[in-house]
């Protein structure tokens, strides 16, 4: 799949956005030494686009967009401020001073007010960018991190160091806020405005009281409608449904989904965990960290019929991160490459989409958890291959779209892809898996969920790579393949070179490894309930579905959350201190054998070298 | 009106002999009583008591949007005799209004405050302590005053707040005043900041005057008035920063026989400041003053307008008797403002921002009602009202 990212329109007009530069930037109290409001006389947004690299994909509609990217931006944009500043230093120090220790200068704090013109330019930024876009709620943005690297300040007093240092400090000190707070604003009304008309009528007024009230950047009842960009303590995105749950008046989808019953089981059980109370209440259709410990007894135990491997291994997976919670980002970095092989993933679900009608209670419940997982897009060919194969699904996008998703959450936690990959059934060669793979979906039309057991879940992740097919739907991946790199990845070759050429051998060696990586999962757990969304929007799918969807999510949603703030966080931190590692393509190499993500624990992968 | 506690520190400088106006920071005295005055904000009560005439205490409380109040307490080595009860206060030491410069005063002989007892030295150097601790905001104030010697004052003041940098910031204000010329030396641990104020007063010298043979001539003409010049420097070792003014001042002497005036001229060189006051007294209850501000750097200008007017009770039905009182006779030993109903203060600018008030006395109590007006802000022409009480015993 590709994104057109057109930048040129966006130069044409920056009047408006001029003008919300202008009151956001006056907003904040201001430091005493700018005594006038500051005034945005000059927007350029440059003719060099940001760089985007996605790291991963939630939700993919045509309506609806919602991932991750990084965004590194080095253009020639530029920015033009007018204010008046007080030149006097002693003036602004005294200002912040109480009078009654105050030197009271007679007339040497007299003040000289100076019309300053700043331009900010060599604007570089680096940053994680989660995009939400939803064609009725506008495009939110929020920055993950800081993303201001460096900027430069030129202005009228470039020749007084104090006055220039000052006036750096200052103005660092302020686009910080702005990027972290006012822009996500600014961008989000943006987009309302083109693409809601409804709001364009609104707008006039709410611009108005959008100044006096700070707070509502978001100018609908938080809790009347979900916010479509819930971001969460640590700013990953939170479920829609789980968004539901807090909201008095939940749309009629999401209604359904959450019952106050087993709201009160699952808080019943959360609060279990926390104290030493060793009363546990049941709860059906919950697994249980203590069965996943063994992988043959979901097999063989009656008790869990729905239980399917994936599941299992979810469980599983999330009980290794957690306990290895302090691997470090280093592990992260492993994704680039092992991503290549997730897109086997969509195959998983894209298979019983296609087929959905037939749902039943069990297929729906699989599905759930088929849809906690997340299937990189990042090497697009496989998933659509995947997608084409299970040639029922809807349209290739769509899935493949699911299958983008995965991408950051690629940084799996060594740790825990060994341990699933004991859990794991042994990897297969790819002929075999081919084989497995129709089977699979035979068994799949039956409707059979108790037989889809470890063993197809298995064979569905060694999917066999894009050589052995030739579907039209590969082709068309194929095509827009290309495309999708010259927009944005082509300045990464290595990247480029990773995700086109995919070596049999360890492409099906990875797979399996990646089927289970649960940060995968972790990630995509938003992603799940805007899938099932689309997929909602094509196929009839039962509510039921809607259903245990959400109530699965909850705890372990919530604890993959705090961890994968953790994560993110980490390898912010570390990217931002690992340029230095630059050299891992050539260690990686000729050492790119099976466990290629060994060494890329020591290496950041091309793609986070910025 | 003066703070209770300000009016304690500056019968302070009066019985220990310093001489407050003789300072370059007070060269606009007049100007920042007429033009700068701030007006009050909210409700605001003060209770004070000079328990003893070493002993003051002081609470406010205020309501400015959340109720604060302050306390504060006062010692000072040197008992002070001057009226403080509200009720008899001289409403003249209460009230910043014209500075009517009078005749500088020589300075004590540094033997003249020895006090010797039975072979020993026992004078005290005289000492002022005044502590005031902001309530809700937890911020302290502190004050250290000591006459070091006839012509030295140390002044050590210290604000202790969360909010500021360090936890707070103490200056330190070292005061020579020699009558003829005075200088200042100044220390504030804030950015290390380094301060030299000078003024230097042109005439004769009052230290030795009364020494020399005065003519008849010089007897018949004393002088009418006095010019004065000074400058500061100030020099923030951390921040790099500094600041630099020079002022000229003309005052009359209450021996001159018109109305008197004070003009004043300060400069800010570095930053093209130019600003040139000019005070009238053009009578017993009136006072006008004029600023005129202007940068020769950014061209900007400003204008500020002020006057001070004493409202006297007029009691006609005695009046006709007072004046048939022969001058040698005694007058009742009333408080000499008793007539006064209020003092109105206001100022204006040219942008039409105004601020009024109105202060006086009524019964016991000192009131202060204010207001700041922006005429310009159709919407909004109050920008804020307010008024203070103050009783003291």
């Amino acid at each position: 799949m590709a994104f057109n990212f057109n930048w040129s329109p966006l130069i044409a007009d920056t009047s408006r956005a001029r003008d919300m530069l202008t009151t956001a930037l006056n907003k904040s109290p201001k430091p005493p030494i700018i005594v006038d409001d500051i005034i945005v006389t000059e927007l350029n947004l440059g003719t060099t686009p940001p760089e985007l690299e996605i790291l991963e994909v939630g939700d993919l509609a045509e309506d609806r967009f919602r991932g991750i990217f990084k965004m590194s931006y080095t253009g020639d944009a530029f920015l033009t401020l007018k204010t008046k500043v007080q030149a006097n230093p002693l003036n602004t120090y005294l200002s912040t001073k109480p009078d009654f220790a105050s030197p009271q200068p007679l007339a040497a704090a007299s003040g000289l007010t100076i019309p300053l013109q700043i331009t900010l330019s060599d604007i570089r930024l680096s940053g994680f960018v989660i995009l939400v876009f939803s064609k009725q709620k506008g495009v939110t943005l929020v920055f993950r991190n800081d993303p201001l690297e460096s900027l430069k300040v030129s202005s009228t007093f470039d020749s007084i160091p104090f006055v220039r240092d000052y006036l750096q400090k200052e103005i660092e000190g302020q686009l910080r806020v702005l990027f972290m707070e006012d822009l996500p604003a600014i961008i989000h009304r943006l987009s309302l405005r083109l693409w809601s008309p409804e709001f364009q009528e609104l707008e006039s007024e709410t611009e108005e009281r959008l100044d006096v009230s700070k707070e509502t950047t978001v100018p609908i009842d938080p809790l009347a409608t979900p916010p479509h960009d819930a971001v969460d303590a640590f700013g990953n995105l939170i479920d829609e449904s789980t968004i539901s749950a807090l909201s008095l008046d939940p749309s009629s989808e999401l209604h359904a989904s959450f019952s106050q019953k087993n709201m009160i089981r699952l808080a019943a059980l959360s609060e279990s965990q926390r104290t030493l109370s060793l009363f546990t209440p049941g709860i059906r259709d919950a697994v249980f960290r203590a069965w996943a410990s063994n992988p043959d007894r979901p097999e063989s135990g009656a008790a869990t019929p729905l239980l399917t491997q994936s599941s299992l291994s979810r469980i599983q997976s999330t009980f290794g991160s957690v306990r290895s919670q302090a691997s470090s980002v280093a592990s992260g970095s492993s994704g680039q490459d092992t991503q290549s092989s997730r897109p086997t993933l969509v195959s998983n679900y894209s298979a019983p989409a296609g087929l959905g009608l037939g749902a039943n209670r069990a297929r729906g419940h699989q599905m759930r958890k088929r849809k906690k997982r997340v299937v990189d897009l990042r090497k697009g060919r496989d998933g659509a291959e995947s997608s084409g194969i299970s040639s029922e699904a809807n349209s290739p996008l769509p899935s493949t779209n699911v299958s983008e998703s995965a991408s950051v959450s690629a940084e799996v936690i060594p740790e825990e892809r060994e341990k699933e990959e004991e859990l794991a059934t042994p990897p297969k060669s790819p002929v075999k898996a081919g084989v497995h793979f129709e089977g699979k979906h035979g068994g799949l039309d039956v409707g059979e969920p108790s037989r889809f057991s470890e063993k197809t879940v298995a064979t569905d992740t060694l999917l066999p790579p894009a050589p052995l097919l030739s579907d039209p739907p590969k082709l068309s991946k194929s095509k827009q393949k290309p495309q999708f790199h010259s927009h944005l990845e082509a300045p990464e070759p290595e990247k480029k070179r990773a995700s086109s050429r995919p070596p049999l051998s360890r492409n099906r060696l990875r797979s399996t490894q990646q089927a289970t990586s649960p940060l995968l999962r972790s990630l995509s757990f938003d992603k799940v309930s805007s899938l099932s969304a689309a997929a909602s929007s094509k196929l009839p799918l039962s509510p039921s579905y809607a259903e245990s969807n959400a109530s699965s999510g909850g705890i372990l949603e919530q604890a993959w959350m705090l961890k994968m703030a953790h994560e993110i966080a980490k390898k912010v931190q570390e990217e931002k201190d690992g340029a230095s590692r630059d050299t891992s393509p050539q260690v990686q190499a000729p050492s790119k054998g099976l466990w290629a993500g060994g060494e890329e624990e020591i290496d950041a992968p091309p793609a986070y070298v910025a | 009106m003066l703070d209770f506690m300000e009016n304690v520190q500056n019968s302070f400088y009066d019985a220990s002999h310093w001489n407050v106006d003789n300072s370059y920071g007070a060269l606009n005295a007049t100007a920042r009583a007429l033009l700068d005055f701030q007006t009050p904000k909210g409700l605001r009560l003060q209770i004070s008591s000079l328990a003893a005439p070493n002993f003051a205490t002081s609470y406010t409380l205020g309501s400015v949007g959340v109720v604060d109040g302050s306390v504060s307490y006062l010692y000072s080595s040197l008992p002070l005799h001057r009226k403080f009860k509200s009720s008899d206060l001289d409403l003249q030491h209460a009230i910043r209004g014209y500075r009517h410069l009078q005749e500088l005063r020589r300075p004590d002989e540094d033997w003249w405050w020895e006090v010797w007892h039975s072979g020993k030295r026992i004078d005290r150097r005289d000492t002022l302590l005044y502590g005031r601790i902001f309530l809700p905001q937890s911020r302290l104030e502190a004050l250290y005053l000591r006459r070091l010697t006839p012509t030295r004052q140390l002044r050590i003041s210290a604000v202790s707040d969360s909010n500021l940098n360090n936890g707070g910031t103490i200056l330190t204000l070292l005061q020579n005043d020699a009558g003829k010329y005075s200088t200042e030396y100044m220390y504030s641990t804030d950015s290390a900041l380094l301060g030299v104020r000078g003024l230097y007063n042109f005439g004769a010298d009052p230290r030795v005057a009364p020494t020399e043979p005065v003519s008849a001539q010089q007897v018949a003409d004393p002088p009418h008035g006095r010019f004065s010049a000074g400058a500061e420097l100030y020099y923030g070792l951390l921040n790099k920063s500094g600041g630099i003014s020079t002022g000229l001042r003309f005052t009359t002497l209450p021996n001159h026989t018109g109305f008197p005036y004070t003009m004043t001229l300060t400069m800010n060189p570095l930053m093209g400041n130019l600003s040139s006051i000019y005070a009238v007294k053009a009578g017993p209850n009136l006072a006008l003053c004029s600023r005129f501000d202007f940068n020769f750097y950014s061209y900007e200008s400003e204008l500020q307008l002020g006057c001070e007017l004493w409202r006297r009770r007029s009691n006609a039905d005695v009046e006709w008797a007072v004046k048939k009182l022969r001058p040698d006779w005694k007058q009742p030993a009333i408080a000499p403002d008793d007539d006064v109903t209020g003092i109105l203060k206001a100022r204006v600018d040219q942008n039409w921002r105004i601020g009024v008030l109105w202060e006086g006395r009524i019964k016991e109590l000192l009131f202060t009602l204010g207001a700041s007006l922006d005429l310009k802000k159709r919407e909004q022409v109050f920008r804020a009202v307010g008024i203070e009480l103050q009783y003291s015993s």
